[in-house]
């Protein structure tokens, strides 16, 4: 799933964005196995939500910190960003478990899941790195 | 409706096209259809309501849209699941969502109704005396079509 195009220039957050782009892939790999039954599925599809919803939050928080040290004009804008697709996740966490695990509502998360994470890190996140570009060239 | 509610979806759709699939897609045709339908294998539908009120359709041939969630997804997929449909209405989704942005800056203020996938052929005929535009883009990995029917809200 990862793509050169998706990096940003600051190795940490690309290091952070790397983690997140190979659980998807594992999770979508894994859900859309056709050699394995839905049983096995389910440890995958937790697992992920587990990791998911604290990975997310860890690495979103460690990007507004460096966001908020180098001064980021778009800090408002991108923070609302984060807030939206941490809303995203935990309504999937709470809604997976209510629906308990069924196979529809897993796809339905990995197809959001994969668009919404390809949709941040090469769009929203792409204005944070022109921003770091710049600033790495002024100075 | 008027011509001009066509180009923030194609502001977007390009945008969107760009950031989520490394495509530039091109204006092929453009024409005005009698009613709301579209024959492609897999559509997407969305509501537009507020100040403009109507039906957005983003209409894929099979081979594009598993074409496109390889390119998103690394992965082969064979038959349009529900991984696929998802991903492909999460992606007509974001674009109607930032065309709407669009039409927000420009004092046009109205929201979209979460899409509905439908596989095969599409047909609505709630369409009173106006015509749908039908846009059909072309691109690297094939030509899909955007149908658009907006009407102002009297």
């Amino acid at each position: 799933m990862w793509k050169e195009r998706y990096e940003i220039g600051v190795k940490r957050i690309d290091e952070q964005h790397r983690e997140l782009f190979q659980r998807v892939e594992e999770f979508l790999k894994a859900t859309n196995d056709p050699n394995k039954d839905w049983d096995q599925k389910i440890e995958k599809v937790k697992e992920t939500m587990n990791f998911m919803g604290e990975y997310v939050n860890y690495h979103f928080d460690d990007e507004e910190k460096l966001q908020e040290e180098m001064g980021y004009p778009n800090l408002i804008e991108h923070k609302e960003a984060h807030r939206k697709f941490k809303k995203g996740i935990e309504e999937y966490i709470e809604k997976l478990e209510a629906d308990n695990y069924s196979e529809d509502l897993v796809q339905e998360f990995g197809g959001k899941i994969m668009t919404w994470l390809i949709m941040h890190v090469g769009d929203v996140d792409q204005k944070l790195g022109d921003y770091v570009t710049h600033e790495k060239e002024e100075h | 409706m008027k011509a001009e509610y066509l180009n923030p979806f194609i502001e977007a759709t390009n945008s969107v096209f760009r950031t989520m699939l490394n495509l530039e897609p091109v204006k092929k045709d453009l024409r005005l259809e009698g009613d709301l339908i579209t024959s492609n294998d897999a559509n997407v539908v969305l509501g537009v309501t507020g100040e403009l009120e109507g039906t957005v359709i983003f209409g894929f041939p099979k081979k594009m849209t598993l074409d496109m969630v390889k390119e998103m997804s690394g992965m082969e997929m064979e038959d349009i699941n529900s991984f696929v449909s998802s991903a492909l209405g999460e992606v007509a989704n974001i674009i109607s969502g930032n065309a709407m942005t669009i039409l927000h800056d420009e004092e046009i203020k109205c929201d979209i109704v979460p899409p509905r996938i439908f596989i095969g052929e599409y047909k609505s005929f709630a369409v009173e005396d106006e015509q749908p535009i039908v846009l059909t883009l072309g691109t690297d990995m094939g030509d899909f079509d955007l149908n658009l029917f907006l009407k102002e809200k009297v």
